[in-house]
């Protein structure tokens, strides 16, 4: 069957199949490509019928993976074409090609308004479709009334309603601000009167989409979705159409069930009463049958009845019931159900208490990590890990190990990292600890990353118990004859720094413990070398009195290293051979490492970031997670050697010396310095880790371009040379700069953009820089317009993107000129990495006539940008509110010098950085109580909860409460909202000289962006 | 709702794709060969969950299923049962069977256009619209009727392009 008869395109069709290779392919689509496009050029004498062709042409390519980049224009404009199959073309091809953001679309709003509103159903429909599938914010504007209207009308057909109902939940869902639902609740409820059950499921979606977003406005339809569910579920009434394999409407009924998740409990006895009937009877009421298909929609029901029952909080008798059958779905032949009852089983976990019946099964957990199916046995894992505690964790970890050698390589490095942070968390005696991390290098060292040899390694520095068992330990690794290089790493770092206290134990002589990490000598990479070199250095040091061969032997090493080509060895080198010949002073020198800070684990940290966040399950998981910390194996907090015990989160203490700034002033600094043994002694890269690890998230790095230095320079260097760190500078630099002055203000632009989405950034006579921005989760997706207002163009135009650490940028290509009176579009994507408050700063110049005109401008993607406005409940709120007890993830503190803002105004102000305001949450009048959710891609989504004590006698002062499931989230939006709150100075403000204190509202970070940003 | 579908034959050929969520473009043409490939070394008789992170980010979970010569993949968050949508690719698939009188690779190839209709009566901007296969004929051959009649009067207006100045 030819396709409507094009033959032109069945011909073109089975050409590209009929190609050989991909690049014979390629060539044809190439040509085809070159075809259409000549095609289109000269369009007049196009027919519609072959406008409609080429488009499909463009559609197939599209398809096989090809870039179409033109075209767009003629799929546009034949939704516009009278006859019904032009204009199914265009609607179908537009809705594929072009996204939401393209320009073309807004060319079609009036046509497709006038297809809405129009007579002809099936135009209807088409144009419906359309905005359902990339409809934005004017389509929204324009349309969603008619849209609304055509869902309640009684004179159309279901078939248009049902379409209707889906495009208002698109519309609403991308732009619940402009779509209107006020008075909707009641219009709900009658929709879910329908009988036909194809617009009863639109309308159940759409009330999904409505519930989520406020579930109060909506408890009139509560009763009606459990009607609709005992009418499916006792099949009455169920049109014979719509019973798939034998059970009414399995979709419709799951929908019902999860429109039932949204309201926080159901309270009427009487309809609690039926859903519980209807549920229970689902749950004994089905079987494994044969036919695949029923199996699957029988079982789709059910396990969303699961999720209800245990969204419900049902009586511990139902939910062990519910238990005992996920307990018998895990050992079935049908892998899909295997598959979901593991997954529904880890997700059980977080609700209820049931963990006791869960362990039960723990048996048939382990058999599933053998599973032929990946998936299945990912889930294993992931249920393993979750149900783990002090009671099993021996158990489960050694599981794990035992697995870890035949595990598939897609698992292993997951495995082992879950093994390493089971075993860190549960770990009934730490000696224990360290023996599975051990075993876990030895079984699979290419798997184990840094983090988890750099953390047993502070587990043995923390804890002096440990020491000798680790050293002990780390020996009888070395004897063997094939060990893995991180074994290597770890024993000769363990040795060289406690082998010593076991020196009266036969073989532990320092000379022996010599010969056995110099063994391993030929068969490490650079990377170890340092590392071994510091060993060697420390046994020196701890061989009392010296013994002259061992000396010689150690000597020669470092002689023959002192010129080696890498620079790190050739300077550890040369200096232990330096130190080592000063005698005693060598003792303060490479005296024993002091103790690490205690802080979280990175291991946990990054198994958390390897973490599936659902938006449903954030806020259960924010649960989970804090109850891990608190398991946290924790050791002794104070550091020796007087070191200042430095806050696991402050990233103002945090600051990261750069091997350069050691470097500089050889020697000194590690002699002198006592502390600064730390970086003096292990500079090289993987022991910079080390450090970077301490610092974990907050980990300091300057920006592409801008000079790494250690802070007070940075200070000096924004003060003084026009270095890359001089971007505090905000007119343009230069002598030219009185020349050409900026059109208003710019810190007021921006202040302005940090609240809307468009507007203008920067504008002079030349030029004018507008920026329009969307915000997905934590990405972003920003459009710089720079328009040239001259009658001459703008040439040497160049923009640079000086992103903080937090934030990945990517700015495409910007021309070089800019022609007359025409305007550039750049887009810069963004992605959110962790949550900070610098603020990225955009460097750019370009020449108008002789004059050069720069200007560093700071780039609207903000903390705030990143949030998403949550509605909380009071039942969902206090229970986070106590789980989130003290700091780091509840911080607290009182502000004073706030801008006196009455109340309502306060509340505006929180909403407008999209923190919503819950009333009525705090029984004080003058309390707010607001939340949030933040995306960062290592925190994904995250619930924020903030409480501000105002006093009416004085409104300068007031104490902020924020919390969240991420340390460094509190502490950074704490100080984001204080930013908001103490007056935001509008005039530049920049130290008078090297010694003026940072300003006040960025004191955070030392990172040069940060300091910049904090200056503008 | 449902992020993607997808329609890909044995040899890893896109037939049908699909997106109602947006997707860099590089994301897009990356999802044939992310599905392909660790498709091919899965054994007989496991399910048809498979990861997809890597492609659509985190929530994401993506459900296949294996007729003949072709593989059906959606990909949908967590806001959607995974077998109700294992059934939702039934019905499409039966739909085509319908559509086709006994469906193969061919059918599909030479007529994307009408896959892309049928998909349009089946799944709406991400959501389910559709379940009943009966239904989403009925419209189906409304539609081809909409297309004929057209078509025999477009023989006689063919010279009229005057909607161009509407």
């Amino acid at each position: 069957m030819a396709l409507s008869g094009m033959r032109g395109l069945s011909v073109f069709i089975s050409d590209v199949r009929n190609c050989q290779n991909k690049e014979q392919e390629r060539l044809r689509v190439d040509k085809e490509l070159g075809n259409v496009r000549t095609r289109f050029k000269n369009e007049k004498g196009l027919s519609p019928y072959e406008k409609k062709k080429y488009v499909w042409k463009m559609l197939y390519i599209y398809m096989l993976g090809y870039d179409v980049d033109f075209g767009h224009m003629e799929a546009v404009s034949l939704i516009s074409a009278p006859k019904y199959p032009e204009k199914q073309v265009g609607y179908i091809v537009t809705a594929c090609l072009l996204n939401e953001n393209h320009d073309f679309l807004r060319l079609a709003i009036n046509t497709v308004r006038n297809d809405i509103i129009g007579r002809n159903e099936t135009f209807q429909c088409l144009a419906l479709t359309l905005v359902g599938n990339i409809g934005g914010r004017e389509f929204a504007e324009s349309l969603a009334a008619d849209v609304q209207k055509l869902l309640i009308s009684s004179s159309c057909r279901p078939l248009v309603r049902k379409k209707a109902a889906l495009c208002l939940l698109r519309l609403y869902r991308k732009n619940p601000d402009v779509v209107n639902v006020d008075g909707w609740a009641d219009r709900m409820a009658q929709l879910l009167d329908e009988r036909d059950l194809g617009v009863l499921t639109s309308s159940m979606s759409l009330l999904v989409a409505l519930v989520s977003n406020n579930h109060e406005a909506y408890w009139s339809c509560l009763p009606k979705c459990v009607k609709t569910l005992e009418r499916l579920a006792r099949n009455q009434d169920i049109p014979q159409e719509y019973t798939y394999y034998g059970i009414p409407s399995p979709w419709l009924q799951v929908k019902t069930m999860r429109a039932l998740q949204y309201f926080p409990t159901v309270e009427d006895p009487n309809t609690r009463r039926s859903l519980f009937e209807v549920l229970q009877r689902i749950l004994m009421g089905t079987d494994v049958v044969k036919n695949v298909n029923k199996n699957n929609a029988s079982h789709a029901v059910l396990f969303e009845a699961l999720a209800l029952v245990m969204h419900l909080d049902a009586e511990k008798e139902m939910m062990s019931q519910c238990v005992a059958l996920l307990g018998k779905f895990i050992a079935v032949r049908e892998p899909n159900i295997r598959y979901l009852g593991l997954e529904n089983m880890t997700r059980m976990l977080m609700v209820t208490d049931v963990q006791d019946i869960i362990k039960r099964h723990q048996a048939q957990i382990i058999t599933s990590l053998k599973d032929p199916d990946i998936s299945i046995r990912r889930r294993a894992l992931d249920l393993l890990y979750g149900m783990c505690d002090v009671s099993n964790a021996k158990d489960i970890v050694e599981e794990l190990l035992q697995y870890l050698s035949s595990a598939d390589f897609a698992m292993r490095e997951e495995l082992s990292l879950k093994a390493a942070i089971l075993a860190e968390k549960f770990a009934p005696d730490l000696s224990w600890y360290v023996d599975v991390i051990l075993q876990l290098i030895d079984k699979a060292g290419d798997f184990v990353s840094d983090d988890i040899w750099f953390r047993v390694v502070q587990f043995v520095t923390n804890n002096e118990d440990l020491q000798s068992y680790a050293a002990a330990k780390a020996r009888e690794y070395l004897n063997k004859p094939a060990i893995h290089e991180t074994m290597v790493k770890v024993s000769a770092y363990i040795l060289g720094e406690y082998g010593h206290l076991l020196a009266r134990r036969p073989g532990y002589s320092p000379k022996e413990l010599f010969t056995i990490i110099h063994e391993k000598h030929p068969t490490v990479s650079t990377s170890t070398i340092p590392i071994l070199l510091s060993s060697y250095a420390k046994i020196l040091m701890h061989t009392q009195p010296p013994e002259p061969e061992l000396q010689n032997q150690i000597w020669t090493i470092f002689n023959k290293y002192e010129s080696c080509i890498d620079v790190e060895i050739q300077q550890r080198a040369a200096e232990y051979f330096a130190l080592s010949r000063k005698g005693a002073s060598l003792m303060d020198i490479l005296a024993e490492m002091p103790k690490f800070p205690e802080r979280q684990s990175a291991l946990i940290r990054k198994a958390e970031d390897a973490e599936v966040d659902t938006a449903e399950q954030s806020a259960i998981k924010l649960r989970a997670q804090q109850q891990m910390s608190t398991a946290l194996v924790v050791t002794d907090q104070r550091p020796p050697n007087g070191m200042p015990a430095q806050p696991s989160i402050g990233p103002l203490s945090l600051v990261k010396v750069p091997s350069e700034t050691v470097d500089s002033n050889p020697g000194d600094q590690g002699l002198t310095h006592p502390n600064g043994v730390v970086y003096k002694e292990d500079p090289q890269p993987p022991s910079q880790d080390i450090i970077g690890d301490l610092l974990g998230t907050l980990s300091i790095e300057g920006p592409p371009g801008a000079v790494a230095q250690s802070p007070q320079s940075a200070t000096y260097e924004a003060e003084g040379a026009p270095s890359a760190a001089d971007a505090a500078a905000l007119v343009p630099v230069g002598e030219e700069s009185g020349s050409v002055q900026p059109i208003g203000n710019i810190n007021e632009r921006f202040y302005a953009l940090c609240l809307k989405d468009s507007g203008v950034l920067y504008e002079d006579p030349n030029i004018q820089i507008g920026i329009k921005a969307e915000w997905r989760a934590h990405q972003g997706r920003l459009v710089l317009f720079l328009g040239n207002k001259n009658t001459a163009s703008l040439g040497s135009v160049q923009a640079l993107i000086l992103p903080p650490t937090h934030l990945k940028m990517e700015l495409s290509l910007v021309p070089e000129t800019i022609p007359p009176r025409a305007q550039v579009q750049c887009p810069l994507e963004v992605m959110n990495l962790r949550p900070s408050r610098d603020v990225a700063v955009l460097d750019f110049s370009y020449k108008f006539g002789p004059t050069m005109v720069n200007v560093k401008l700071r780039l609207p993607a903000v903390l705030n940008k990143f949030l998403q406005p949550i509605t909380v409940s009071p039942e969902e709120f206090f229970p986070q509110w106590r789980s989130l007890s003290g700091p780091p993830l509840k911080l607290q503190e009182v502000v004073r010098g706030v801008r006196p803002l009455p109340l309502p105004e306060m509340a505006n102000l929180f909403n407008t950085y999209r923190l919503t305001v819950c009333p009525g949450l705090d029984p004080n009048p003058n309390n707010l109580v607001a939340s949030t959710t933040f995306y960062s891609e290592t925190t994904r989504a995250m619930l924020c909860l903030v409480r501000i004590e105002t006093d009416p006698a004085d409104r300068t002062q007031l104490r902020m409460t924020v919390a969240s499931g991420d340390p460094t989230l509190t502490f950074e939006l704490k100080e984001f909202i204080k930013e908001q709150l103490v007056s935001i100075p509008t005039a530049p403000q920049r130290p008078q000289g090297p010694a003026a204190p940072p300003p006040p509202v960025a004191p955070a970070s030392q990172d040069p962006g940060a300091l910049l940003a904090g200056l503008l | 709702m449902i992020k993607a579908v997808m329609v890909m034959n044995t040899q890893g050929k896109p037939r049908l794709t699909k997106f109602y969520e947006f997707l860099v473009r590089k994301r897009q043409t990356q999802f044939s060969l992310f599905f392909f490939l660790p498709c091919l070394i899965r054994a007989e008789n496991v399910s048809n969950f498979m990861e997809a992170d890597s492609i659509f980010g985190p929530d994401s979970r993506l459900v296949y299923k294996h007729y003949a010569t072709l593989y059906f993949v959606f990909v949908f968050d967590s806001s959607e049962n995974e077998l109700a949508m294992l059934d939702l690719i039934q019905v499409f698939v039966e739909t085509l069977d319908k559509c086709f009188r006994n469906v193969c690779e061919l059918d599909i190839v030479f007529n994307y256009s009408k896959l892309h209709t049928i998909l349009d009566e089946i799944i709406f901007g991400g959501q389910v619209l559709e379940t009943s296969s009966a239904e989403v004929m009925k419209v189906v051959e409304e539609i081809s009727r909409q297309e004929s009649a057209s078509n025999s009067i477009g023989l006689v207006t063919k010279t009229v392009s005057g909607w161009r100045n509407r």
